[in-house]
């Protein structure tokens, strides 16, 4: 009888195609595995980057992870990270401070840049959202990112504010999208969790 | 469908997957991994080249091997070889293109189990040569294509006022309020829905002209 | 940032699963079946728990696979073959045991269960607990929401397309099309769901 009729050729055949198989993916994936991990990375990067200033909107991928490398260091207490951006100097430029929380439907991820003087706002970067295209998805927009810069985070509950149309803005507050509520609200909510176990981890951290 | 007794000219296999049996319009088949994903039209086309490019090299794989395949283990090979080239695309997208990958999450895996591959491949690729069946995954896949950039475009144009991104002049202005309904997902079912019932209700009048 | 899952993590992710981000409504998964099954109330609610059992059990069984054996030897790459392979071997094992121990349940269930195969709620939920990295507790949650959620929609669904099969719909609406502007429907009213987390907080 022909090969393909013999009682072990199902098996061996299985056994075969999936080795061969396999074994192109696994090699693909070991050439690209460098690049996407640098991907992924530089999502965050790319928000503490934007956040503090130190970069511009549309910086390709490789400018971002060279600057992050050169000025920008990780520090940790208590469990909390921030992210220092160094002037070229050495001295402490500027903090970004990551936030994440549940928004409406699904996960947002972000980073707030603060100044040294740890209370000045320098801007604002999301790094991960699946907001409503139109409502909430517009908190991703330069338009309405470019309320933060140069707004104070007050100490106590509410450090930062987003308040609907109608309130009069202070110096903690932005406004909210219009029509995007429950995104607003979840935001507003996520950033001062965050924001507030951030100053309590480094109260009283020098310049 | 059978598919010795038809012709299988390049030109008849295009234009019967493209229209006369158009994997959507006709059975609604596969509509999961994309339906998701079409609140922007940019979106849709990066998943439908997803699927045309995974079907047709599916397609022509299978029929490469169909005659060394033993029936036993068809549809374990089958789906080893929709599998190899859908991880293939996906890492492709994650290395090269990571921010079309992150919005499209994890949707691209999803084409794996689409529906329509698997059923082009049992109803044609298993006993078809490679070439014709190479023609017949990229003419499905292109008429499951055109339905959803249909509704894509609808979506994106009617919902947000844009079409790939970019204002177009009639819906971004301050004459259109848009319909923010159509980007959630209620939208997507009532486009697709419409659409379906355009489709088929011509396909309907053009059978009773002949 | 809160430290892995607290209890309230857990009873949110679940009641999103089931309501304000249903796998069907929501994430639109596992449309095919759900069209095709949901005209009878009976095959329906038969569908349904298949899907609960299958779903729960395997973003079990694929969650422990994922980070027990695939991270540590860094082969994250195949999880999408390992993911269907685990899923169509545990529909075949339940249907073994099934129609060895339990006759009467196989003839009712068993036309479910190679459906379930190719039903991508089931591949999605273990796709999506992995993307947005849930621990094991939380995959639990997951799991049993997802289920829940996709049988409840399929089940309502069935009530009301039985209602309307005396109703004249046009031609070119009759079977999916009027399947999918009940779906519209379905997923606006669930929208409304998100009220309840308002209120929680």
């Amino acid at each position: 009888m022909s090969i393909t009729e013999k009682p072990w050729y199902p098996l061996a055949y299985m056994f075969a195609v999936t080795a061969v198989f396999s074994g192109v993916l696994i090699g693909f994936s070991a050439l690209t595995q460098d690049r996407v991990d640098r991907n992924e990375q530089i999502f965050l990067q790319r928000a503490i980057l934007i956040a503090t200033g130190a970069a511009a909107e549309n910086t390709p991928g490789e400018e971002i992870s060279r600057i992050f490398n050169e000025r920008v260091e990780p520090a940790e207490k208590d469990g909390i990270v921030e992210y220092r951006l160094k002037t070229l100097d050495g001295r402490l430029q500027a903090i970004g401070v990551p936030f994440e929380g549940q928004g409406y439907w699904d996960q947002i991820r972000g980073v707030l840049g603060v100044n040294a003087d740890r209370k000045t706002v320098t801007g604002i970067a999301f790094y991960q959202q699946n907001e409503t295209p139109g409502l909430g998805g517009e908190i991703v927009t330069q338009q309405w990112r470019s309320q933060f810069p140069g707004k104070t985070i007050a100490v106590g509950d509410q450090p930062l504010r987003i308040l609907q149309a109608g309130q009069t803005v202070g110096d903690n507050a932005v406004q909210a999208v219009t029509g995007a509520t429950q995104t607003s609200v979840r935001l507003e909510r996520m950033l001062n969790e965050d924001l507030r176990t951030w100053q309590t981890a480094f109260t009283g951290e020098g310049q | 469908m059978n598919g010795s007794s038809q012709s299988t000219s390049s030109a008849s296999l295009m234009m019967r997957g493209l229209w006369y049996e158009n994997a959507i319009v006709r059975q609604v088949l596969g509509i999961c991994s994309t339906l998701a994903v079409t609140n922007r039209v940019l979106n849709t086309v990066v998943m439908c080249a997803a699927l045309v490019v995974t079907t047709a090299l599916s397609s022509w794989t299978v029929s490469l091997m169909r005659r060394a395949t033993p029936r036993s283990i068809r549809m374990m090979v089958e789906t080893l070889i929709i599998a190899f080239y859908v991880i293939l695309f996906d890492r492709f997208l994650r290395a090269y293109w990571p921010d079309m990958s992150r919005q499209l999450g994890p949707y691209v895996g999803l084409i794996i189990t689409n529906c329509i591959i698997l059923g082009r491949i049992e109803a044609f690729a298993n006993s078809n040569p490679p070439l014709p069946s190479l023609v017949d995954g990229v003419a499905n896949g292109l008429g499951y294509t055109l339905v959803l950039l249909i509704v894509a475009t609808v979506r994106e144009a009617m919902g947000m006022g844009t079409f790939m991104g970019l204002a177009l002049p009639l819906f971004s202005g301050p004459l259109w309020d848009r319909w923010i309904l159509l980007v959630m997902p209620p939208g997507a079912f009532f486009t697709l829905a419409l659409v379906i019932w355009g489709f088929r209700s011509i396909g309907m009048m053009r059978r009773e002209e002949t | 940032m809160d430290d892995g899952s607290t209890m309230l993590n857990i009873l949110v992710i679940t009641f999103s699963a089931v309501f304000t981000s249903n796998i069907l409504l929501t994430l639109f998964l596992g449309l095919c079946p759900f069209i095709a099954v949901s005209r009878e109330l009976k095959t329906a609610a038969g569908m349904g728990g298949a899907v609960i059992f299958v779903l729960f059990c395997t973003t079990l069984l694929n969650w422990m696979i994922y980070h027990w054996i695939l991270v540590p030897r860094e082969l994250e790459s195949l999880r999408f073959i390992v993911f269907i392979v685990t899923i169509a071997a545990f529909v075949q094992f339940v249907e073994m045991i099934l129609d060895r121990y339990s006759p009467t349940l196989y003839q009712g269930l068993g036309i479910f269960l190679p459906l379930i195969t190719v039903n991508c709620a089931i591949l999605g939920a273990s796709l999506f607990m992995i993307i947005r990295d849930y621990t094991l507790l939380e995959t639990v949650g997951w799991g049993l929401g997802s289920g829940v959620g996709w049988a409840m929609a399929i089940v309502a669904m069935a009530g009301i397309r039985s209602r309307l099969a005396n109703s004249r719909i046009p031609k070119g609406l009759q079977g999916p099309g009027i399947t999918l502007i009940i779906a519209g429907f379905m997923a606006l009213a669930f929208i409304g769901f998100t009220g309840i987390f308002q209120a929680t907080r």
